[in-house]
């Protein structure tokens, strides 16, 4: 069994009650109250201690008759199928676990970083000193969780921080806290065939109604595999500060270790004739 | 192309000094490696012992920074409980354990016939056998550090795909060279060695600018960051033209004027060997800072290389 996320953008209504009951669940330290000044959007990306962010996003022109378009969306971690950050980790620290989420294990996490490199979508990012969130209490993390966290949290050095799909909470049985708090279901919690079920549904209902929207992580053909935590949008996913074209990073190696193989095999040739077999 | 006011989509990495000397120290390691190979098979004693020597050195030093940088260094450990094929972090951390055992197995042999260590010693070593491996898996020190940029999604390291990586084994050559012809001053049956080291550099100091030049025009857009502004300048200045063109520049005046002389001057060989090395520093932070800079283009990151 495999639950996601299905976003969907076109009922999101900005309130940020996502953001905010997910710092809230897991005791996540704020990352400074500063006003962009740009829009709505003072939170402006997910960070290593901001799992959800809410996009505003302002369009004119075609997409708005009425002059100005907002299109509201939550962003989180894709919990991709096959995933950057995890194929990337070189403790393990990063798995699957048994709801079919990317989970990053803070006790195992070593602070490399190259996880946050490796995501194709910009997600994970490592928390510089996760000390600063020892001051916060941690009454409402799940024992487990609570166990990792302290151990993470000895002495200093980061560690890489992201959505866990609220892997405590689903193993007691509740929807993760973002899920929980959107006051309109912009943010759907479920088995991911059923969810991708009713996506498409509303994608025809739309349809429907003259409203051009797609799925972005359903059904498509990158090497990231389909998307846990999947999208409803109305645009093109650029405007929303997503790849059009994501790729697995670790395609790549073959061709990688071939040209240093070759460049290897090459100097050693060079090097037999340079030196010769005696001096 | 439409972005969301410019934000950047991708996450840069948090590396500092600490890897970028990591990944200097760690193709110079590699390199060295490679050289005991060969200076075996040519039985070339005076490069046998530098190369074995700054294998072992550097094959403690390289990976000592990298844990530095892990802010508490007991968690390097953690990289041990498992091997895995995909991560090229994971590979490069078993490449060095493997490269410092025979290392390690390498320059004891080699302390031995030096007689710092009882001579019995020497007698036990398989010597084609370990030599052999260090410089398969020297190869592949000098090497991983390539894959494991361009297995990211920085657009400017993931179009890099084979240039960085063959760039690194290049630079990772043309700086053993340097060094232990360095160290090979303090030998004076080292001038036959160091006139070789000079050919070998000069050539994967050729091979590596070569690369460069076409990365520069195949990378075309992507490739800004690190052709362009204040690191393409760092670049042109230090690793070219200080690092591969003065070098050789260098050791071809000295070779003119050694008709009398068997060996390189000390000036010389100190002079290209220190400029070579600090323009192999230099591609490495070049390359690091450019792939952070390259990260915070939207643009590059929407469509992202294959």
């Amino acid at each position: 069994m495999a639950n996601g996320f299905f976003t969907d953008t076109t009922i999101c209504i900005g309130c940020k009650a996502c953001e905010v009951a997910c710092k809230q669940w897991n005791e996540l330290p704020s990352d400074g109250f500063e006003f962009t000044g740009m829009s709505y959007d003072n939170t402006l990306q997910l960070s290593g201690t901001t799992w959800r962010h809410v996009a505003f996003v302002e369009q004119d022109g075609a997409h708005a008759p009425d002059g100005l378009r907002w299109s509201m969306m939550s962003d989180v971690c894709k919990h991709c199928t096959h995933a950057g950050c995890l194929e990337a980790c070189p403790t393990g620290a990063i798995v699957r676990n048994e709801f079919g989420a990317v989970y990053i294990q803070p006790d195992v996490c070593n602070g490399c970083g190259y996880c946050v490199p490796s995501c194709p979508f910009g997600v994970v990012d490592v928390i510089a000193n996760l000390a600063v969130s020892a001051q916060f209490s941690t009454a409402t993390l799940h024992e487990d969780r609570l166990r990792e966290r302290q151990t993470a949290l000895q002495g200093h050095g980061g560690v890489a921080g992201k959505c866990t799909l609220c892997y405590d909470r689903q193993r007691d049985g509740f929807v993760p806290a973002c899920a929980k708090a959107c006051p309109t279901e912009s943010i759907q919690f479920g088995e991911i065939e059923e969810l991708k079920t009713r996506a498409r549904a509303r994608v025809q209902k739309l349809a429907q109604r003259g409203v051009d929207a797609s799925l972005y992580g359903v059904d498509w053909d990158r090497s990231v595999g389909d998307l846990n935590a999947f999208f409803l949008l109305t645009d093109r996913p650029e405007a929303y500060n997503l790849p059009s074209r994501p790729v697995l990073p670790s395609t790549r190696q073959p061709a990688a270790y071939g040209a240093a193989a070759a460049a290897a095999l090459f100097l050693f040739v060079c090097g037999i004739a340079i030196f010769g077999t005696k001096t | 192309m439409k972005s969301y006011f410019n934000r950047p989509l991708l996450k840069k990495p948090h590396w500092e000094w600490e890897v970028v000397t990591y990944l200097f120290l760690g193709g110079v390691m590699g390199g060295s490696g490679m050289l005991a190979a060969l200076a075996q098979r040519s039985e070339d004693e005076p490069l046998e012992r530098t190369s074995r020597y700054l294998s072992l050195a550097l094959s403690v030093a390289a990976p000592a920074v990298l844990i530095s940088h892990l802010g508490r260094p007991e968690r390097f450990l953690h990289m041990l409980r498992i091997v895995k094929l995909r991560s090229p972090m994971s590979m490069g951390v078993w490449g060095l354990v493997a490269y410092g055992t025979f290392s390690g197995f390498n320059a004891i042999a080699q302390l031995a016939r030096d007689g710092i260590l009882p001579r019995w010693i020497a007698r036990l070593e398989p010597a084609p056998l370990t030599v052999t491996m260090q410089a398969l898996f020297g190869a592949f020190t000098a090497g991983y550090t390539g894959v494991l940029l361009s297995a990211t999604a920085i657009p400017l390291w993931a179009k890099g795909k084979y240039h960085i990586p063959a760039m690194s084994v290049c630079s990772a050559v043309a700086g053993a060279c340097a060094i232990n012809a360095i160290a090979l001053c303090a030998d004076p049956s080292g001038g036959p060695a160091q006139v070789k080291l000079e050919r070998f550099e000069a050539c994967a100091a050729a091979m590596e600018l070569a690369i460069l030049a076409h990365f520069r025009a195949y990378a075309g857009e992507t490739g800004k960051p690190l052709f362009e502004e204040e690191r393409g300048e760092l670049l042109r200045s230090w690793t070219i033209g200080a690092g591969i063109v003065a070098p050789v520049l260098i050791n071809a005046a000295s070779q003119a004027r050694r008709k009398h002389s068997k060996r390189p001057s000390v000036v010389h060989t100190l002079l290209a060997g220190v400029l070579t090395l600090a323009g192999g520093y230099v591609l490495r932070k070049v390359l690091i800072d450019a792939g952070k800079a390259s990260a915070d283009d939207p643009a590059q990151a929407f469509v992202q290389p294959e």
